[in-house]
């Protein structure tokens, strides 16, 4: 499935490779700088509150079905722990208003992570949440062209 | 609102840092959009994410 993913944009993106090279490099070395399972909640609480089907249809790691359905109700389930939690206010908050996420939520990432694992996160974090968001916009335009 | 400085200057992963870059580079260097277009798009990108560099 995420094959399709990458097929999907080198079908967007034509012949200007070199873009869609760097997309696939960057988004596979986002998932080696971050424990794969951390991203993965991440990125399906991204896909939750943008509405990305193809991008909630994937797993990119081990993670468990139960945690996977529980996600939407993260900051009440005992299913999560602190570092998830830290991660997935941050995650919401970059979301929403990237430039008004509070050290709070901030430091809390940094404190579990490191400063270079915080740094990954963010980064991580950047490349999964534009990868999405071109997909419900390409994936628009394309059906307005096909229509 | 007021932030305090989250991490100290460093050079983490340079290859992450550097794939980036370049994932950027090729972005820029697309010509289908108007320098002037894209130019208040890079400028509307950088202040929504707070950069100032």
């Amino acid at each position: 499935m995420e094959s399709s993913i990458n097929e999907f944009f080198r079908n967007v993106l034509g012949d200007r490779t070199p873009v869609a090279d760097q997309l696939e490099n960057i988004h596979g070395l986002a998932w080696a700088v971050v424990d794969p399972e951390l991203l993965d909640l991440c990125r399906l609480r991204v896909a939750m509150l943008l509405g990305c089907r193809s991008e909630l249809e994937i797993l990119n790691s081990d993670l468990s079905s139960e945690k996977v359905a529980s996600l939407s109700q993260w900051s009440s389930s005992s299913l999560f722990n602190e570092c998830e939690m830290s991660c997935l206010r941050f995650t919401e908050e970059f979301i929403v208003d990237v430039s008004s996420i509070p050290d709070s939520s901030a430091f809390a990432v940094r404190d579990r992570l490191g400063d270079e694992g915080f740094v990954n996160f963010v980064n991580a974090l950047l490349v999964v949440e534009q990868r999405i968001r071109l997909q419900i916009v390409w994936g628009k335009l394309s059906q307005e062209v096909s229509a | 609102m007021t932030r305090s400085q989250r991490v100290a200057a460093a050079n983490f992963d340079s290859t992450f840092r550097e794939a980036l870059s370049l994932w950027q580079e090729e972005v820029v260097q697309l010509g289908l959009i108007d320098p002037v277009t894209t130019e208040v798009v890079r400028l509307r990108c950088a202040e929504h994410h707070d950069c100032y560099t």
